[in-house]
């Protein structure tokens, strides 16, 4: 059973995929009030992967190690393929409830659950990858089932627009890792990321050349700045779940699997430091302005997106470049969890609100931020969570996302390096500029008087909606009290970076 | 026991707000009453934690990596600011149950204010440099949405947003110092710093800057100069708010910043003087305002900043004793001033000085409450701003250049010129437009006429004050006083009468002032400026223009064309591998 | 014999990211894709070529030849869907969210 306890967990939502595409074409309805009775058996699929996440994470807490091996391929289950299906695992099953009543008036509803199981699958299996190449495969699964997920709603022209340009570009980013998994390969003959950095030390070129290309083809699924240039785009015109699931874990997990793969190079890990960093501050300032003028929320949200995967850079930054920021590893993967807690909840509530403001009846325009006027008047709880998500993603407490920044900037403090503390202070500078777009969100949301948009709207709230916004709420403010309720799973994460890279 | 006293006094605030957040519109008088019960219990638990004065240090569960431990100290200076907090905070509270009778939205409102005083007697109790920095924004939180209480109306949103700005962006300055601290000493427990720093083993640079930095946040929250543009617009906030967040507490955590820390920070060449002339710009600048505004809450608040002023500079004289004595003071005659204010307002419907007038014969009490709060300002013998005031100008006087004891003694002046003007121009005089006048509530009478009391008799507890803080303060090495030879010193010293001479030589000048608009030139410069906020206001825009100019910018970068997109790809892959060359 | 291997890689990746860089039809595009792909490929197998471990070079390359249909395959469909709402297949006239 030991042995197994991976293979379980990567083919439970693989098989239940197929079960829910199947009974779900048999099971369609006639009718688009109700949803597809399939969307139980995705739960039901969660429930189950629930399971050996479970037990693996028993094992990995108590210190032994979870390994299975088929052929050529080794698959380990570590820390950070903790946090990360951990991660997965609550987002996914807050997105599917969500979607059961959003996405009830769509025809292929069965396609969108099981295209999500995929893509939770592919980001469990791609954190439990040792080898480059396999790395890279799950990583093509992962962006293969976002490409139809971003274009479902295949008959709006933006949409599609949204799609083509996600496909090209990260299909662009691919190639760059399939080169630089060829010149590794070239030079050391092979793709396990634990024999490479003894073969690899003394080709500075051929490090600094692969390094250059994972960060690049990765960086464009993580949206590093030149290269995120598709994010506003898909993350506006996705579902709300598929946005909240994009924003929440997909970018993150391109960032992990470019750790991964940059851990097979770990000479020159110091070199790559500081490429985050520089990235990490330009994804903060470059999040942030865009976001400062929007008029849509969605895309509000996507551009805060762009900016918090600046923090997880800078984190990381600091964790490479500096031997004592060991804390800074810990803060990236407790924002990793936080952010897509939060972000997922401000996707979820966004579309809460345009479901009963415009969805329902047919109206598919977005959500604009002057239809935000009033809402808590009519729909309190949506208010409320919206409020939450929004205030902790500008970090304040006593909400989670302070926590996590704070631990970043702690691990970089103690480099007691002037760079590190004038990085900080842009970091809190971007965080104060944050605020500057989310503050007024809230204000407009607590008004008196509804905008025309609310009082149009329908006054029914859909049980699982709110059932899946509770769910994430509860995450975002009780990690903002306690954080130590997580710190195992962080400090097990951090712990695995500290081997990949040390 | 005091750990229990501590945990309660924090968190029964937060069952409070978290329990009034779940009534609703309906259940209005259900909400005063629970809101003024949670809010009396804790003023109640504040003042049985006075009996618990120590050097205790009560130190719970580790928080985290990078994080310390949930540590709070029983000392003076923490527990005296949490009575402050608790117990104004239970008089704002009741005087709501008058002023707020009748409005929407009032779970919102006292959820806010007990969560806001949760929050703010647990940043004057802990001991761990992060918590300081939690509990801070907490109270950055509260009052930005007590601020734009009133959603609908654009300057009341303004007025919040502004403060949120202002107060985060010298928040950097703290998240700045916490995390000095944290690198430098390997903990985030304040004592140990303190400790180390005195004994030299902490670098003098980075001293230096967590230093500055710490007076930037303290500036930025106490609205002092060059942050001071943020409290005159607060004033949107609902006048028991404006009392107890911008008058009593939350102003004052910049200035228990200060306190804490000013034993770690002598060393640091520049500091004192930097904090001392923060406080004399400061006051200097906004008494000049207060003279020329016309809003009675405006002149509140410029005046509240000037008073502020002169604890920053009390600390910069070197006696932290003489600032928080002063500021014990301010806290009860200011929410005396404000909840005076407020009665006014909400009997006679508008703020504007200049449409009131003679209202004493038809507001005796509350008149009576205004004017002994004024006294007390300006600094009229007996009362206690008195008291504290002398002991400000002493330590001035002993600890700083006779040019800046001089300034002082003008700002002695200029504070009574803008107290007689103001009690003037509302209670006094011909009546300036038909008013209709209703008469206060009686929990509003309840809430001033303890705070008066207050006004007249809280400088008798000068002994138990000083010893409580030389008992408990052991880095801050302050000499113990009684209350006798408090009194002693203060009478028998010649500058006192030099100070009272100022307060009347102010008060005679108003009175013999022609009123109308005047022929001589600096008197118009001068208003011109006081009204522009001496050209801050300007920087504000100036800065919120290029801001947004910036954003539009990085908005065309987004061009929505597919081969851009992809150009920026390569530009990035060209990019890393230049920086990666010239790095490797 | 490597440096023409060389060559044609660099060859094709150049063309395919030149007409990335260039071109405006929908189609065009997935073309360009799907020849840069070729290229990628080709550059593992010479790796593999260059270390003398053909097979998992191989192998490499047959999943990357997969992976990458998936992807031309949904990007044709989206093309031809594109095609259907707008009747052209120039992405200008799609190109709309900006800012």
């Amino acid at each position: 059973m030991q042995n197994n306890l991976i293979l379980w967990l990567l083919f439970t939502p693989m098989i239940s995929s197929v079960v829910v595409y199947v009974v779900g074409r048999f099971l369609a309805p006639n009718d688009t009030e109700k949803p597809n009775k399939t969307v139980w058996l995705c739960v039901a699929g969660i429930a189950a992967t629930f399971v050996p996440f479970i037990l693996s994470s028993i094992n990995i807490l108590n210190g032994k190690s979870v390994t299975t091996t088929i052929g050529d391929i080794t698959l380990v289950f570590d820390g950070i393929s903790m946090l990360v299906s951990l991660t997965v695992l609550i987002l996914g099953l807050a997105v599917i409830l969500f979607s059961v009543d959003y996405m009830a008036a769509e025809h292929s509803e069965e396609k969108f659950y099981g295209l999500l199981m995929i893509l939770i699958t592919s980001i469990i299996g791609l954190s439990t990858s040792t080898d480059l190449f396999n790395i890279y495969i799950w990583f093509e699964l992962m962006a293969v089932s976002t490409y139809s997920l971003v274009a479902f709603y295949r008959n709006r022209a933006t949409s599609l627009e949204a799609g083509i340009k996600y496909l090209t570009q990260s299909a662009a980013g691919s190639i760059f890792i399939i080169l630089g998994i060829a010149m590794i390969f070239g030079t050391t003959g092979k793709i396990s990321m634990q024999d490479i950095p003894a073969l690899i030390a003394s080709s500075k070129r051929i490090m600094i050349a692969a390094g250059a290309c994972f960060i690049t083809g990765y960086g464009i699924k993580c949206a590093f700045v030149p290269m995120h240039f598709w994010l506003p785009d898909a993350h506006s015109q996705a579902p709300s779940g598929v946005s909240a699931m994009l924003s929440g874990i997909v970018i993150e997990t391109g960032l992990i699997a470019l750790l991964r793969s940059l851990s097979a190079l770990n000479p020159a890990a110091a070199s790559f430091g500081i490429i985050f960093l520089l990235i990490g501050a330009l994804n903060m300032l470059i999040g942030n302005l865009g976001a400062l003028r929007q008029s849509e929320v969605k895309r509000m949200f996507a551009f805060s997106s762009i900016s918090h995967m600046g923090y997880i850079a800078l984190g990381i930054g600091f964790f490479l470049t500096f031997q004592e920021s060991t804390a800074s590893a810990d803060g990236v993967f407790f924002h990793i969890f936080n952010h897509a807690m939060m972000k997922g909840l401000a996707f979820l509530a966004a579309g809460a609100i345009v479901f009963n403001l415009k969805q329902a009846k047919g109206d598919h325009s977005p959500l604009m931020v002057k239809d935000l006027d009033g809402i808590s008047q009519k729909y309190p709880w949506y208010a409320l969570l919206l409020s939450i998500a929004v205030l902790a993603l500008g970090g304040l407490p006593p909400l989670a996302g302070f926590i996590s920044k704070w631990q970043i900037f702690a691990g970089g403090a103690l480099s007691k390096n002037p760079w590190a503390m004038f990085l900080i202070v842009f970091a809190g500078i971007n965080s104060v500029l944050s605020l500057g777009y989310y503050a007024p969100l809230v204000n407009r949301m607590y008004r008196h008087q509804p905008s025309q948009t609310v009082l149009a709207g329908i006054s029914k709230c859909s049980a699982t909606m709110l059932a899946s916004l509770i769910l994430l709420g509860i995450f975002v403010v009780l990690l903002g009290l306690f954080p130590m309720l997580i710190s195992n799973y962080t400090g097990s994460a951090s712990s695995a970076l500290l081997n990949m890279f040390r | 026991m005091t750990a229990i006293l501590i945990a309660l006094i924090i968190l029964f605030p937060w069952f409070g707000a978290v329990i009034i957040w779940l009534m609703k519109d309906e259940q209005e008088k259900l909400t005063h009453i629970l809101a003024m019960s949670f809010s009396a219990f804790s003023a109640v638990l504040s003042l049985v934690l006075l009996t618990r004065i120590g050097q205790d240090q009560i130190s719970a569960y580790s928080l985290g990596i990078g994080m310390g431990d949930l540590a709070f100290s029983a000392d003076a200076l923490g527990i005296i600011l949490t009575c402050i907090a608790n117990c104004i905070g239970c008089l704002a509270v009741v005087f709501s149950k008058d002023y707020m009778n009748g409005e929407k939205d009032l779970q919102r409102y006292y959820s806010m204010i007990l969560l806001f005083i949760g929050a703010m007697s647990g940043l004057v109790l802990t001991s761990n440099a992060m918590l300081i920095f939690f509990f801070w924004e907490i109270t950055a939180l509260c009052s930005y949405q007590l601020i734009s209480f009133y959603n609908d109306d654009p300057k009341a949103v303004r007025g919040g947003l502004k403060a949120l700005f202002i107060t985060q962006f010298g928040g950097i300055g703290l998240l700045l110092g916490s995390l000095l601290i944290f690198s430098q000493t390997g903990s985030l427990d304040i004592q140990h710093f303190i400790a180390a720093a005195q004994a030299g083993e902490i670098s003098s640079a980075a001293l230096a800057v967590a230093g500055f930095g710490l007076i930037a946040a303290a500036a930025a929250k106490s609205s002092q100069f060059p942050f001071f543009t943020w409290l005159p617009d607060a004033m949107e906030a609902p006048t028991p708010v404006s009392a107890l967040i911008h008058a009593a507490t939350m102003v004052n955590a910049g200035v228990y910043l200060l306190c804490r820390f000013a034993p770690a920070f002598q060393g640091v060449a520049g500091w004192n003087t930097t904090v001392l002339w923060v406080g004399i710009i400061t006051i200097l600048l906004s008494s000049v305002m207060a003279i020329f505004a016309n809003d009675l809450k405006r002149v509140l608040a410029y005046s509240t900043v000037s008073q502020l002023g002169f604890l920053f500079a009390a600390i910069g004289a070197g006696s932290v004793t003489a600032s928080q004595f002063h500021l014990l003071s301010h806290a009860i005659f200011k929410a005396l001033l404000f909840l005076c204010a407020g009665a006014v307002i909400h009997s006679v419907g508008t703020r504007d000085m200049r449409l009131m007038g003679n209202l004493y014969k038809k507001m005796k009490p509350v008149a009576i409450c205004f004017i002994i709060g004024a006294c007390s300002l300006a600094g009229i013998p007996i009362f206690n701003g008195f008291w504290s005031k002398e002991l400000i100008l002493e330590a001035i006087h002993s600890g700083a250049p006779l040019s800046v004891y001089i300034l002082m003694l003008f700002a002695v002046i200029l504070t009574a010129i803008y107290s007689i003007r103001c009690v003037w121009m509302v209670f006094f005089g011909k009546e300036k437009s038909e008013l209709h006048v209703h008469e206060p509530g009686r929990f509003m009478k309840y809430s001033l006429y303890v705070l008066a009391a207050g006004t007249v008799v809280s400088w008798l507890t000068f002994g138990g004050f000083s010893n409580a803080f030389s008992k408990s303060l052991p880095h801050h090495e302050i000499e113990a006083e009684s209350l006798g030879k408090f009194l002693s010193t203060i009478i028998k010293d010649p500058l006192t009468y030099l100070a009272i001479f100022m307060v009347i030589l102010g008060i005679v000048l108003w009175i013999f002032h022609k009123p109308g608009p005047s022929k001589a030139v600096l008197p118009k410069v001068l208003e011109t400026c006081a009204v522009n906020s001496f050209g801050f206001e300007i920087i504000n825009e100036k800065i919120i223009d290029k801001i947004q100019n910036l954003s539009e910018f990085s908005r065309e970068l987004q061009s929505g064309i597919l081969n851009w997109n992809i150009f920026g790809v390569l530009t990035g892959l060209v990019l890393i591998l230049i920086v990666l060359g010239i790095g490797g | 014999m490597s440096y023409i291997i060389v060559i044609c890689i660099l060859g094709l990746l150049g063309i395919g990211f030149y007409c990335l860089l260039i071109t405006r039809n929908l189609l065009k595009l997935v073309v360009a894709l799907q020849v840069l792909v070729k290229g990628a490929m080709l550059a593992i197998l010479f790796a593999g070529c260059l270390v003398d471990n053909m097979e998992v070079a191989q192998s490499m390359a047959l999943t990357i030849i997969v992976a990458d249909t998936i992807v031309a395959v949904i990007g044709l469909a989206m093309a031809i869907q594109v095609r259907q709402i707008t009747n052209t297949s120039n992405i200008r006239s799609i190109s709309t969210l900006r800012k």
